[in-house]
């Protein structure tokens, strides 16, 4: 049920700019692929490339054999792929249970009756423990709760693949924990796959299948986590030239 | 000449800094460093004036300044360069660069510092009349410099000065803030690469989860194993 | 055999709706006078509604709506004078050309936001007043003269059924999965997209609707007035109005646009009475002061501060 995205050869320039060069990666079936790199290396241009938020310059998004690099994000969702935002976007004057419902309404599923969707909301909401503030205005919601809000609505839209932006940052060292078990148990039950895009190490390490590394718009590494740390191009993107030069 | 003590400061709601101390010592390049998200530029931002702290002290030269405003730090010796730069794109590279010199106590001698700036940065007289935004990544840094050097600062705060630059364009640039060291200005700057801010610090720190987790001379600190360690959360 | 759950439809749309009706029971009965009057009222009305369903919706703010309106009244002149029709069947053609057109301009407009949509709106009127001022088959721009004959029963019943169509559209479209879709994209056009919401083919949608209801509008509007002039139907301080009504009553409310289209005319005729041009000043202050203080206008102010009220009025 999950789909398979295969993007091939994805570049992005904006301008001048030449945000993404040449990355390709495969995603799907259940998978968790965590997406890491220094700051400014092209994660988040790619995940909106991925997403139909934005065209690729050059390269294909294919999805299930089909080609949809030049799809919007709303038709993405019809195929059951879904973004969350770097800094969350909930509807301000609508209720959590809204929120979550007008993604029950136009995701994959499609619910025509609102009443419908507002019930099925509670449901998810309770998934990741926002039962609770079902009916406070988005507004009234703290930070972390907004993150959690916007990953109930993307759950909600039935996607099978998710596309997390920066999900877990921000957090103190318990939120943290928290928020990588919930994840865990989300994804054990409803069998997402998922890219992870983050600079949180604790969870990429943690969650991920297999990690892709990009640098400067390229991918430099990519591997099971484990590979990842203890490969010297990695090391080097990170901490130095002259990191590798004084590896064992 | 910089403490900053016990240190707790976020932003909307998320707290990003737990219980941050270190000192700037007076003539000495002291580098932050750390894993992305560490708490390194909130740091600065604290220094600058940007993030009011909720606990703690920032203390400068004597005198506290946790309070005081941003645009009145620059007066009293503190320069920042910011994370990218922040140039005035359609002003020249002579324009940016004598803005710097704001000041009224930087503007009486702003001829004197630019000659300074030029022989340091010898690049930056050719394109003296060239618009900023058309510089290269490695020139623009070089005037990031330049105009927090304009403002005859006690203490320069650099955030990131290797962000976007080519490998030999980061020694490049590292080698003039080590110049910069030799004529006494005190040095506090954020890196995320390591090794290379490693190599011209007199000391460092080593932040993650917004906590300093280690500091020392650089020879202590150029742990290869440590440091992977804490960059990429192994436990 | 279990009789089918009748739907509960809220107080507001009855109190409207039976209004409407009442005035549609009495209306033969009604001095001729007062009935022009009230036939006026409700054009305006009918243009409010139909600015309501892409302006008070979404938020995008259409300066330009009085092209609609234009578009409907040449309609209406044209078909009338020219092709000998019944004005109903000008009104009808008002509506399609209206239609139309909406698209043709919502198509390049609504990808633009926010300011961007506002000054690109502001343009269409000045663009169709100069087209039409060269169109031989308008006469270059002489404007047309009709003689109907002077039915103001005739104007009143089909202004009626155009106001029943957009009280009960605005209903139905707001009460349903639209509605949150809507509110979705006025809220954050991004996130909604990411969602699943068109949000192109929404606001396409409603904007298409709104110049179908202002076509119509403007269509009986020429048809009361007995003639259509380019620079006066193409003025800009139409479109002002509208918008005046919709801030005035409360964007993307169901009572709104009638409450503000009351408000409006009642000003109107009494400030023009006492010297012209000073309804529009009068008008002016009413709006910055809703603004400053009442941005929800009347109906979403009383809401939004009087809970009790929140169930009866929308």
């Amino acid at each position: 049920m999950s789909p398979t995205l295969e993007a091939s050869g994805i570049h992005k320039y904006f301008g001048g700019v030449k945000a993404v060069q040449g990355v390709s990666l495969t995603l799907g079936g259940g998978r968790i692929v965590g997406l890491i790199g220094p700051n400014g290396s092209g994660k988040s241009t790619l995940l909106n490339v991925l997403a139909g938020v934005e065209k690729p310059t050059k390269g294909t998004v294919t999805v299930d054999g089909r080609r949809v690099d030049r799809w919007p994000a709303h038709r993405m969702v019809g195929l059951g792929i879904a973004k969350t935002h770097q800094i969350p976007k909930p509807f301000l004057a609508m209720t959590g249970r809204e929120n979550v419902a007008v993604a029950m309404m136009y995701g994959r599923r499609r619910e025509a009756e609102p009443a419908a969707a507002l019930e099925e909301s509670l449901r998810i909401l309770a998934l990741v423990g926002l039962e609770g503030r079902a009916d406070t205005p988005a507004s009234n919601l703290s930070v972390q709760q907004r993150k959690r809000l916007e990953f109930a609505r993307a759950l909600a839209t039935g996607a099978s693949l998710l596309l997390l932006d920066e999900i877990f940052a921000g957090l103190s060292p318990e939120e943290l924990r928290d928020a990588i078990s919930l994840f865990t148990r989300v994804q054990k039950e409803l069998g997402f796959g998922a890219l992870v895009v983050e600079h949180v190490m604790q969870a990429v390490m943690t969650l991920s299948d297999h990690v892709v590394v990009i640098e400067e718009g390229r991918k430099i590494a990519e591997g099971s986590p484990k590979e990842v740390v203890e490969n010297p191009a990695v090391i080097e993107a990170y901490l130095g030239t002259e990191a590798t030069d004084a590896a064992p | 000449m910089l403490r900053l003590d016990g240190i707790h400061a976020g932003y909307d709601g998320t707290q990003v800094l737990r219980d941050v101390t270190l000192t700037a010592e007076e003539g000495a390049t002291t580098v932050l460093i750390g894993p992305n998200g560490a708490g390194k530029s909130t740091t600065l931002k604290v220094v600058n004036g940007l993030v009011r702290p909720t606990r703690g002290h920032v203390v400068f030269r004597g005198d506290d300044i946790t309070r005081m405003p941003a645009h009145a730090r620059p007066d009293k010796g503190i320069a920042a360069c910011p994370e990218g730069r922040r140039l005035f794109p359609l002003l020249t590279t002579e324009g940016n660069l004598r803005l710097g010199a704001y000041t009224k106590r930087a503007r009486s001698s702003a001829d004197e510092t630019l000659a300074y700036v030029y022989e340091l940065f010898p690049r930056l007289r050719e394109r003296a009349r060239v618009k900023a935004g058309r510089l290269s990544g490695g020139e623009q840094q070089m005037v990031g410099i330049g105009r927090a050097l304009m403002s005859k600062p006690s203490i320069l705060v650099l955030d990131e000065p290797s962000l976007g630059l080519a490998p030999k364009l980061v020694s490049e640039i590292f080698v003039k803030i080590r110049k910069l060291r030799e004529a006494g200005l005190t040095v506090l700057m954020v890196e995320q690469n390591a090794y290379a801010a490693l190599r011209i610090a007199d000391f460092g720190y080593v932040m993650q989860n917004g906590h300093v987790v280690k500091s020392g001379p650089p020879a202590e600190l150029l742990d290869l194993e440590d440091l992977r360690k804490t960059y990429f959360a192994i436990p | 055999m279990k009789l089918p759950k009748l739907p509960v439809y809220g107080p507001s749309l009855w109190g409207l709706g039976g209004s409407l009706l009442l005035l549609g029971g009495v209306a033969p009965w009604i001095p001729v006078f007062p009935l022009i009057i009230l036939v006026n009222l409700l054009i305006f009305a009918a243009l409010a509604y139909s600015l309501n369903l892409i302006t008070g919706l979404t938020g995008y703010v259409n300066f330009g709506h009085v092209v609609f309106m234009a578009v409907g009244a040449y309609s209406l002149g044209y078909s009338v004078e020219t092709l000998r029709w019944h004005p109903l069947g000008g009104v009808a053609l008002g509506a399609l050309t209206a239609l139309v057109v909406s698209l043709g301009i919502g198509a390049v407009t609504l990808r633009f936001r926010g300011v961007y949509f506002a000054i690109a709106s502001l343009v269409t009127p000045l663009a169709g007043l100069n087209i039409v001022l060269v169109l031989p088959a308008l006469d270059d721009g002489q404007g047309i003269v009709l003689n109907p004959a002077f039915e103001p029963l005739s104007w009143f019943y089909t202004i009626w059924i155009i106001i029943a169509a957009e009280v009960g559209l605005t209903y139905w479209i707001t009460h349903g999965r639209l509605g949150y879709g809507i509110r979705a994209i006025k809220s954050d056009e991004d996130a909604a997209k990411s969602l699943g919401v068109n949000a192109p083919h929404l606001k396409l949608f409603l904007f298409a609707l709104s110049g179908l209801f202002a076509g119509a509008a403007g269509g009986v509007y020429a048809w009361t007035t007995s003639g259509v002039f380019p620079y006066a139907a193409f003025d800009l301080t139409f479109s002002l109005l509208m918008l005046a009504m919709i801030v005035i009553g409360g964007m993307g409310t169901l009572l709104g646009p009638m409450i503000g289209a009351v408000i409006v005319n009642l000003l109107s005729r009494f400030f023009l009475a006492i010297f012209i041009g000073t309804q529009f000043i009068i008008i002016g202050l009413v709006v910055i002061v809703i603004a400053l203080f009442i941005p929800e206008g009347i109906v979403g102010t009383l809401r939004k501060y009087v809970p009790e009220l929140r169930r009866i009025l929308e």
